[in-house]
């Protein structure tokens, strides 16, 4: 090579100092490099003309827009799956970048747990891919094959472990959670030789590596250099790469892509000689068997898994392509500007598939081909001339200074014309110092922030944020309505009548009446099907409100499906309408092996409020009735309650009768939590709130189970063999004696005093205390007992005990807040006194209640054929003071005549039934 | 010359270094600068192979290479430069290797605190000539910053926010009109900054609010943002750079195990983590542990070892360093490392062996002898 300063020196240099750091000894070196330039001159020798590129390199772009005006080939191979094929004539329904997708749920031959599968294909318009494409489609007679292994080998050669994804935020998530492939992958395959290359480089990433070294220099180059120098870097990384899984996998893609090429032309009889076949820089050099069209090396291509794919195309963004391949922020947008300024330096017309979204009326008329001339070493004569610095690159850089500072001021900085200038100076500065002819994108960047950036970022964005803003900015793409999914333009219909632009990427505010325009109405249903189904900020209801037995007459909603697209897109390859998605998904989430009886309540509930189909909401009950009888823990014994007793009393204010599943789940799961009790008593992983639930869902279907046949004394006996010993549950199990009528009230309450008597329990009474609390939820008539409990802790538990223990109270009325503050509010408002001066003479009422009870006492005994009759059989009157919480004493019969009525007495005598019917009923 | 100081300045220390690159540097230089910008780049962060010359110069700050850049670049336009970040990351000595390699003196140096008065950065009298002869430029003391402006060089400002806002107005002028001028005298009473004057200054980012800068002030600063390093093969070149330089001042021999280095970065990198975790000031160390930090507890062992040791540096001496240094508070830095040691060095010791064991017991005994 030559020793002249010369663009490519500089990268010669960069190449000639890895091969030797990497390689081992001096002979290898050598090795190398004469491999390199066999490499070189295979490919460029090859008989098919191989296209080397290399991803978002706008130098590609435009030695493809130059070569195939000045070719014209009559068929382009491209490195890209197969199966992508017939999504391509799509892309001109779109606005560029999008990506093209595989996309699999159903899958048959890899490992359940990669379900959903996805592949995508992002595609910008400064790529040398997309001129390929648009050229193919819109030049008659020309065939473009595509010639990479299918999305399916893609997983099929995947390395055994489950194809990894990471988490992203907002457009850099563009492509969820998918697989990219990338035409043109070139780029180090270890990181010690990209380490290498930056610091020798003197660069701070990979794009401004490529920039400076391969980009700027190949701006000027012609074609065969191009190809020369392409091929020497794809050359290079190959040999210094690593072995392994990832070659193993490009070798057979490039077996792969030679057999399928091979196929194609023997099958269409092409001359060779009119194909072009383009493929990244690293496949152009590559060394099996089956290179070259004159190869006869077989290679056998396995079938397809029988997973059944499904093809779409989903927006992209230049961030989005940047997360997922690792490039640095902004470098695809800064190459997308390098491009469109090169188009205009060259005067080129790019080529651009029609209908494309801001594509010219009429394609240009291709100039006729120009015959190929011998492949010369072209590199030779190139590394002689200096750049050209032409006058465009100083206004541009000006424009940027002056841009940048208006941006910044828009932005909360205090900048001024003077800054204009600093960074203008300090690029061409800096751009000096770096050996750089002139300064790039990234020079500018580090000038705008040294000059402009201070201590502290005024706004939202930095200035490094702002010249990529500045640079192009992010750019999104958007897929047009007639390359969606039939799903996706089902949606966009639907809701056509609510007259907004849904494609806009802003906040869409749609405002309906459902009254005065009734025929919103389905709008409004697929908006609140579309809630549960979107992510949260897709569909925003802002107004009005869906609930059982409830719906809103006017509503509100942020829309914003533009940013969204890929989320319905995606939706689109689950079914043909969103209710049929909406249904696969609730019956796919009830079927689960980790779904529980709650889930499928919750299912219900949505089927109700969404399809509002009986018979699918029938369906999923009977599974939840299902569920609950399999379930071994009570962990979910609140929602579950909390459920039932909602769609309970939805069906009995919207239906005749309550339908069978839900009579079912009642009796199957009185049955189920009586068997339940006395483990979850005793249990210590089963929290105090689970079992009153459970005793809330006992007591409260209690009459409808035992309409439907259950029997009351599998509760008694559950509840007699409960034996639990941590306090708060002790609480809870007096609480639901007493609602059996097994514990007066008086003597629960005799009972609180005794714990707060004896100074050995005081300690633990707070916890009672949680347990009465709990227990209001299934014995509500309990709550002015738990008022008065908590006051009398209040009074007369020390400090010592009561503080530490608030913390924990408020916390567990804050989780039961809708149920239980309520109550308990309303009840200690009954109790307490209302004002200040009532408070001074207040006696609380079970403190004052001996003087009502003797009052009562006092008053004349009533005598009389009642009070005898009251008398002579107490046991009623007994059951219902005790459920009513009176405590009292028969008193003596006043005067009167002892036998007043002796024939009311004798009937009682001789039929007593009724009687005790009713005391057995009570008691 | 740079024998008899105890610490000498980059200017003296790089002094030969500094001879031979002048004596290739066919580069543009701006103003009077002694290097060109590329030279002055190698200067700071070393030669390369593909640099082309003869002798090999060492890095001598560690950190990203356009931080050096835009500094360099920010000195030959017409703005200062402020190096802020927090404490220990190197600003200081940035400041001065830019300074010794752009006119070979880093020693114009003020420094910014609470008693920094205008005097400080213009002029003041030598009261006694003053008595005798008058007020008169020879009776005058002139700052450091108005020599740096007579000789058209870098004068410096170390910790630029804690000095009053009278002060940080008075460098506004000076940096803006680039002259001050003498009011008590008649005639004579400019002084014109030569070109190549400018400023670096310094600030620590865990000092603002202190005196905030005027948006004035900032104006004529580009800011250069300076992060702690957090790279562990860039720390470990830092550490171990500054440690040869400290033996070679107290002409020590003594030889730096690797291993221990390793040690030392191990325990300050999980003891940061530690430290950002902590969800209270009492869980987490007092000290900011920079890299400067590691530098001091090196520091102490080697001079421990040297003086009152066997002149071999032991894990043992280090872990009493560390202790030492990172235990400001009894007990809640107490408490902290003790917790380190059962939970981390002890479970390491087990698995790693090595040195670990050796430390593990110097730290022990240092943490029982102080608490
Ligand atoms: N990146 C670095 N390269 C070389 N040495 C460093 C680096 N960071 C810190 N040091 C060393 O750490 C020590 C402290 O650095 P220095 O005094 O410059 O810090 P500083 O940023 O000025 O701190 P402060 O804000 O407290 O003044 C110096 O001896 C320096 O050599
Ligand atoms: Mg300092």
């Amino acid at each position: 090579m030559i020793d002249q300063p010369s663009p490519f020196g500089s990268l010669r240099e960069q190449l000639l100092g890895a091969a030797e750091q990497f390689a081992e000894g001096p002979v290898a070196v050598s090795g190398i490099l004469s491999g390199l330039v066999d490499d070189v001159d295979r490919a460029l020798r090859e008989e098919l003309e191989i296209f080397p590129v290399c991803h978002h390199s706008p130098a590609s772009a435009l030695a493809m827009v130059r070569r195939l005006r000045e070719k014209q080939p009559k068929v382009i191979y491209l490195e890209l799956c197969e199966d992508l094929q017939p999504l391509l004539t799509e892309l001109r329904n779109c606005r560029l970048p999008v990506a093209l997708q595989a996309f699999a749920t159903d899958i048959d031959g890899f490992p359940k747990s990669w379900a959903p599968l996805s592949v995508v294909a992002p595609i910008t318009e400064a790529s040398a891919e997309y001129q390929a494409i648009s050229y193919a489609l819109e030049t008659p007679g020309v065939e473009l094959v595509l010639v990479d292994r299918s999305t399916d080998h893609v997983f099929q050669w995947a390395p055994g472990e489950e194809p990894q994804t990471a988490a992203k935020e907002e457009e850099a998530g563009l492509h969820g959670d998918a697989v990219g492939v990338e035409i043109g992958d070139l780029r180090p395959r270890f990181a010690e030789l990209e380490e290498h290359l930056l610091h020798h480089g003197k660069v701070r990433h990979w794009s401004e590596w490529w920039d400076q070294y391969v980009e700027q220099p190949l701006s000027g180059a012609d074609y065969e250099t191009y190809r020369q120098v392409m091929v020497l870097i794809g050359s290079l990384f190959r040999r210094l790469g690593p072995g392994g899984g990832r070659l193993a996998v490009d070798e057979d893609r490039e077996r792969y892509m030679w057999t399928r090429m091979r196929e194609h032309l023997s099958a269409s009889g092409a001359d060779a000689a009119d194909c072009l076949y383009v493929c990244g820089a690293f496949h152009a050099a590559s060394h099996v068997e089956q290179f070259g069209v004159r190869s006869e090396a077989p290679f056998e291509i396995s079938p397809r898994t029988g997973t059944k794919w499904l093809y779409g195309l989903i927006p992209s963004s230049h961030s989005a392509i940047e997360a997922q391949f690792g490039l640095a922020p902004g470098s695809v947008s800064i190459a997308a500007a390098t491009w469109s300024k090169a188009l205009t330096r060259g005067k080129l017309t790019p080529f651009q598939l029609q209908g494309q979204k801001g594509a010219r009326k009429r394609p240009a008329k291709l100039p006729a081909p120009v015959p190929q001339g011998d492949v010369a070493d072209k590199l030779t004569g190139f590394l002689s001339s200096p750049p050209a610095l032409d006058a465009l690159d100083e206004a541009e850089l000006l424009g940027w200074s002056v841009d940048i500072v208006r941006l910044a001021r828009r932005n909360g900085y205090l900048a001024s014309t003077a800054d204009a200038i600093a960074v203008y100076e300090t690029s061409i500065l800096l751009a000096g110092m770096r050996n750089r002819a002139r300064p790039t994108p990234y020079d500018f960047q580090d000038a705008a922030v040294t000059c402009i950036e201070k201590d502290s970022v005024p706004g939202r964005r930095d200035v490094r944020r702002l010249c990529e803003i500045l640079l192009g900015g992010d750019r999104v793409g958007e897929v047009g309505y007639d390359a969606l999914p039939p799903l996706a333009r089902n949606v966009y219909d639907r809701l056509a009548p609510l007259g907004l632009d849904l494609e806009k990427r802003t906040i869409q505010r749609a405002l309906l009446n459902l009254q005065a325009e009734p025929d919103l109405v389905p709008c409004s249903d697929l908006l609140w099907m579309l809630r549960h189904l979107l992510p949260s900020d897709a569909v925003r209801p802002i107004m009005g409100e869906r609930k059982l037995g409830e719906r809103s007459i006017q509503e509100s909603w942020d829309l914003s499906f533009g940013k969204h697209q890929r989320s319905i897109i995606e939706l689109g390859y689950e079914g043909v309408t969103i209710e049929q998605v909406l249904e696969q998904r609730l019956r796919r989430k009830v079927w689960d092996q980790k779904a529980t009886a709650a889930v499928a309540l919750a299912a219900v509930e949505d089927a109700i409020l969404f399809l509002g189909s009986r018979r699918f909401a029938d369906e999923l009950g009977a599974r939840a009735v299902e569920l609950l009888a399999a379930e071994r823990t009570v962990d979910d014994a609140p929602e579950v309650l909390r459920r039932i007793r909602r769609l309970m009393a939805y069906y009995r204010s919207a239906e005749p009768e309550l339908p069978a599943w839900c009579e079912a789940f009642a009796t199957s799961g009185y049955a189920h939590y009586c068997t339940l009790l006395p483990t979850a008593f005793v249990d210590d992983d089963t929290g105090v709130r689970q079992v009153s639930a459970m005793l809330g869902f006992l007591f409260s279907m209690e009459s409808l189970a035992l309409a439907l046949g259950c029997d009351r004394a599998q509760l008694e006996l559950a509840v007699q063999q409960s034996h639990p010993e941590a306090p708060a549950k002790v609480a809870l199990l007096w609480a639901a004696r007493h609602q059996l009528g097994l514990l007066p009230l008086a003597e629960l309450r005799s009972r609180a005093d005794e714990l707060l008597a004896n100074p050995l329990v005081i300690p633990s009474f707070p916890q009672y205390i949680i347990g009465f609390v709990q227990a209001m939820e299934p014995v509500p008539q309990l709550s002015g007992f738990v008022v008065e409990v908590i006051s009398k802790a209040f009074g007369r538990l020390p400090d010592g005990v009561l503080l530490p223990w608030l913390p924990k109270l408020i916390t567990t009325l804050r989780e039961g807040a809708a149920e239980l503050v309520p109550v308990l509010v309303r009840e200690a408002g009954r109790t307490f006194p209302g004002s200040l001066t009532a408070a001074d003479t207040w006696t609380p009422p079970w403190e004052s209640r001996p003087q009502p009870a003797s009052a009562a006492g006092a008053a004349p005994m009533a005598s009389g054929p009642v009070a005898e009759l009251l008398l002579a059989h107490p046991a009623a009157c007994d059951a219902v003071a005790g459920v009513l919480g009176c405590a009292g004493e028969w008193a003596a019969p006043g005067a009167g005549p002892a036998d007043g009525h002796p024939e009311v007495s004798a009937l009682l005598d001789g039929h007593p039934e009724a009687a005790l019917a009713l005391a057995g009923l009570l008691s | 010359m740079s024998d008899d100081m105890l610490r000498a300045p980059a200017e003296v220390k790089y002094a030969e270094e500094l001879d031979y690159l002048e004596s290739i540097d066919d580069g543009p230089k701006p103003f009077s600068w002694r290097l060109s910008p590329r030279m002055i780049r190698m200067f700071v962060l070393g030669s390369e192979r593909a640099d082309g010359i003869d002798r090999e110069i060492p890095q001598k700050w560690f950190g990203d290479r356009s931080f050096v850049e835009r500094s360099i670049v920010t000195l030959a336009s017409d703005r200062g430069l402020l190096l802020i970040g927090d404490p220990g990351t190197g600003k200081s000595w940035l400041a001065e290797l830019l300074s010794a390699a752009i006119c070979r003196n880093s020693t114009l140096v003020v420094q910014g605190t609470a008693g920094t008065t205008e005097d400080h950065i213009k002029y003041s009298w030598n009261v006694s000539m003053v008595i005798a002869k008058g007020q008169s430029r020879e009776s005058m003391i002139p700052s450091p910053i108005m020599t740096a402006m007579e000789g058209g060089v870098i004068g410096r400002f170390e910790e630029l926010t804690r000095s009053t806002s009278d002060v940080q107005d008075a460098l506004i002028s000076i940096l803006s009109e680039k002259y001050v001028s003498i009011p008590e005298l008649d005639d004579d009473n400019i002084v014109f900054a030569q070109p190549g004057f400018s400023i670096i200054a310094t600030a620590n980012s865990r000092d603002r609010g202190v005196n905030d800068l005027s948006s004035a002030l900032k104006r004529r600063f580009n800011f250069v943002r300076i992060p702690v390093v957090t790279n562990k093969k860039s720390e470990a070149e830092i550490v171990r750079f500054r440690t040869e330089e400290l033996l070679r001042r107290h002409r020590i021999e003594l030889d730096l195990p690797p291993t221990l280095l390793d040690i030392l970065l191990q325990s300050f990198a999980d003891l940061r983590s530690a430290a950002s975790s902590a969800t209270s000031d009492d869980d987490k160390l007092e000290s900011a542990l920079s890299t400067a930090e590691q530098i001091g507890v090196l520091e102490d062992a080697i001079l421990h070892s040297h003086f009152f040791g066997d002149r071999v540096l032991r894990a043992q001496t280090l872990a009493g360093s560390l202790v030492g240094s990172l235990a400001r508070r009894s007990p809640e830095d107490l408490a902290i490392l003790n917790k380190y040691w059962h939970g981390v060095v002890e479970p390491r010791s087990k698995k790693d062996g090595g040195e670990w064991p050796e430390f593990l017991e110097g730290g022990r005994e240092a943490i029982a002898t102080l608490s």
